[in-house]
């Protein structure tokens, strides 16, 4: 916890120093960026669903599209992407200090980083909560009878903290087992010595796939904390925030407007007039942002729209998580969720 | 009468209790009541910890599946090697192109057949090899490695490492062969023309040039694609990192400690300065200073390579403890051999160079591979600030939704590496320590 507290202050020194001086600079981010003819993209340690390397020793994820996105819109080409996998202990001094143009981790946005580090959290693109994972033979159905229960946690997280206060709150008496790394947390757990496990929901339902038998264990439905994850950018250059805010936005509008990588080619022809000024046929919403009018046409080309990237790496696809969407917050604001992009003209 | 036996009686054989398994047994582990018990108790407990070890590991162990989810169905208690398997390239290159291994294979072959004349007494001529291994294969190995565009001075570091090389794996089969030094046989195959030594240097000196031309011509014709330091990780950059730090370890702090005993007060309060500030931080924080506070002081925009940084930070770190290693050695050297050294008329640099050092380092040989090894199991803290060194592709492992949750097989194999490596250069100091030790006649 020191060693965290020690280099947020560092971030939040350095962001101050360096927000004051990328405003005086000529030099804008994108200039830096489209001369350096590479995104250098900040992603976590290796994590599943979110960044991982594969055994091909490629970097593939939700966090790493999300990169890739931005690449595409920029250069056309998605493979413009330098990545740096940062501890979470360093990433907002790694950006705030100029290493990374754009911070793609599971960061979540609280109002303390997002004013006093120096640093702009964009809007969420994926909403996260910390849940309790039990096993099905404990007929555990609600986490208010985890009554003086034992609960597994990684130490040194925010799910710590929260465990503590749904404790306090509803006078749970629960008794925490820390945790340094969470495979041996899971494995603790899966031994039979807690009575049950607690962390982001999205992080549960990927671990629990690593369990011999992942259908013996149940998610409860209460949601402890509320975990708004979304891309960060240095303060000081709203010309790059906004780039990759729309360029983020773009693939929310896609799927709202059911364009994606398949049929991206055909609906350049649409006759609709938000297809056409999201995919550059008319108008000019490029202007504002710097990039050619093929920008978001190329995102969706080459990464695809919002539901698809989520199907891929955290949905039911082959190599995904298997976090149902439908019904959760990341579903679209038209299913009940909140994922919602303001209109594009 | 003659009671004198003529011939020798042969030796009987040694008692039963001195040969046989049983005999053995019995003065080793059987000797009294209380050493029985010991025995038997301590056999049950090795006997325990193997079963389990050889149950999960070899017995219930799936060496063949596409997952973990797979290695479950078909052994839910034993080990899933197949996972170590699948990784294995990632473990040992990190995420070098998968086409262009080969380079890095050839780097580290390229370094042992360099070194391997070192050992072998008939060939002359070793200070030269080391010399120029220190000096030009690094330029050789960075190209192989990094490839890409290459700068004329990287070009000629290049071809002199090509022309040494040629010249070394010569002098060796030579040496090997006729137990002469490459440029003496060059003299005698040629006859009496060129008896005198200022034509045959000339001679050598001119056949190095058109050597060296011509793997100049050779090398432009090498086309390697970048591959950058990103891409580098696995045992390979544990390895470049710790090489690095080992190479550089030695001599970097045998002038820290020479300086630190030194008479001249700045250059003594330098050297000690130096050495207790790294002495008394941890690496991981000169690594995180050397990574992440570091570029704050540099113009804004320019960006420094993260690895150099790492490695810079690992050299100065073990500088400064070998320094204090060496001085040590230093220590054990009575004032007489100083004094021994001065009346014979050697300065400085002579008296240090040929009678303190060489006595000093062989006393502290223990000690210098003892820090070599620590350098090499220290570098794994890399992995804390994002580069993806063994330890770091170690434990990716889990993170892959393939293998997720894979972590003490991977862990348990990167172990395994790690004793392997660290036995081998302890064997090693072991085996240099009895060999010079025989030159000692006191």
């Amino acid at each position: 916890m020191k060693l965290t507290t020690f280099f947020t202050s560092v971030a939040a020194v350095t962001g101050i120093l360096v927000g004051g001086m990328t405003t005086a600079s000529a030099e804008s981010t994108l200039e830096i960026v489209k001369k350096r003819d590479h995104l250098r993209c900040q992603i976590g340690k290796p994590s599943p669903g979110f960044y991982t390397i594969d055994a091909k020793g490629d970097w593939d994820g939700f966090y790493v599209a999300n990169c890739q996105a931005i690449a595409a819109a920029i250069f056309g080409d998605k493979s413009k992407v330098k990545y740096q996998s940062v501890g979470s202990q360093v990433r907002f001094t790694a950006l705030a200090n100029g290493e990374s143009d754009l911070l793609s981790q599971s960061a979540t946005m609280t109002m303390s980083r997002d004013s006093q580090l120096g640093l702009d959290f964009l809007q969420t693109n994926f909403y996260d909560g910390q849940g309790f994972m039990v096993r099905k033979d404990s007929g555990i159905t609600s986490a208010l009878q985890l009554k003086g229960a034992k609960v597994c946690v990684k130490t040194g997280s925010t799910s710590e903290l929260n465990l503590a206060d749904f404790s306090r709150k509803h006078n749970l008496k629960i008794s925490a087992v820390t945790f340094e790394d969470f495979n041996v947390r899971d494995e603790t757990y899966v031994k039979g010595g807690c009575d049950a496990l607690t962390n982001d929901k999205s992080s549960l339902a990927a671990n629990s796939a690593a369990f011999p038998k992942p259908k013996d264990h149940l998610i409860l439905p209460e949601t402890l904390s509320k975990e708004p994850l979304g891309l960060v950018v240095r303060q000081g250059d709203s010309d790059w925030a906004n780039l990759v805010r729309w360029s983020l936005n773009a693939m929310v509008n896609a799927e709202e407007l059911g364009v994606n990588s398949q049929n991206v080619d055909e609906m350049r022809k649409s006759d609709n007039p938000s297809i056409r000024r999201l995919l550059g046929v008319e108008g000019n919403l490029h202007d504002g942002i710097g990039l050619d009018k093929d920008w978001a046409y190329n995102i969706i080309k080459q990464i695809g729209n919002y539901g698809e990237n989520y199907e891929r790496y955290l949905g039911n696809g082959d190599k995904a998580l298997g976090i149902t969407r439908a019904g959760t917050l990341n579903a679209l604001w038209t299913n009940g969720g909140l994922l919602y992009s303001p209109p594009m003209r | 009468m003659a009671f004198v036996k003529k011939e020798i009686t042969p030796a009987r054989p040694a008692p039963l209790s001195e040969r046989s398994v049983i005999g053995w047994m019995h003065k080793h582990l059987f000797s009294s009541f209380y050493n029985s018990i010991l025995t038997i108790v301590t056999m049950y407990i090795i006997y325990i910890t193997t079963k389990g070890l050889w149950v999960w590991g070899i017995a219930d162990a799936v060496w063949i599946a596409e997952s973990r989810r797979e290695c479950f169905d078909i052994s839910i208690d034993g080990a899933c090697w197949a996972g170590v398997i699948a990784w294995m390239d990632n473990i040992f290159y990190g995420r070098y192109p998968k086409d262009e291994l080969w380079r890095v294979n050839v780097g580290i072959l390229l370094l042992i057949v360099w070194m391997l004349p070192l050992w072998l007494p008939r060939v002359k001529g070793k200070i030269f090899i080391a010399i120029t291994l220190i000096s030009f294969y690094p330029f050789l190995a960075n190209y192989i490695f990094l490839g890409g565009e290459s700068s004329f001075f990287s070009q000629f570091m290049v071809s002199a490492a090509i022309v040494s090389f040629v010249v070394i794996m010569l002098n060796a089969i030579i040496g090997v062969i006729q137990g002469q030094s490459i440029s003496t046989f060059i003299a005698t195959r040629l006859g009496s023309s060129l008896k005198s030594e200022k034509s045959q240097r000339n001679l050598n000196i001119a056949l190095l040039i058109m050597a060296f031309i011509i793997a100049f011509l050779w090398q432009q014709s090498w086309v390697l694609g970048e591959v950058p330091w990103t891409k580098w990780g696995g045992l390979f950059l544990t390895l470049v990192i710790s090489g690095i730090g080992i190479a550089t370890a030695l001599p970097s702090g045998i002038i820290l400690a020479l300086g630190r005993r030194s008479k001249l007060p700045v250059i003594k309060v330098l050297s000690t300065t130096f050495i207790e500030v790294f002495r008394s931080v941890p690496l991981i924080t000169v690594l995180f200073m050397a990574t992440t506070m570091f570029p704050l002081f540099l113009p804004e925009g320019f960006v420094l390579n993260k690895l150099a940084q790492v490695i810079i930070a690992v050299c100065l770190f073990n500088a400064a403890y070998m320094a204090e290693t060496v001085r040590g050695g230093l220590q054990t050297i009575p004032k007489g051999q100083y004094e021994g050294a001065h009346t014979i008329g050697l300065g400085y640099w002579g008296t240090m160079g040929l009678i303190v050092m060489p006595q000093a380092l062989k006393n502290m040989i223990p000690n210098i591979v003892g820090n070599f090894i620590s350098i090499l199991k220290g570098t794994t803290l890399v992995s804390i600030i994002g580069l993806f060194d063994i330890l770091g592709m170690l434990s990716s492992v889990s993170r892959d939704l393939s293998w997720i949750g894979l972590h003490k097989e991977p862990l348990l194999f990167g172990a395994m590496i790690f004793f392997i490596l660290c036995a081998l250069m302890s064997k090693y100091s072991r085996h240099l320590e009895a060999k010079l030790s025989t030159n000692r006649k006191t």
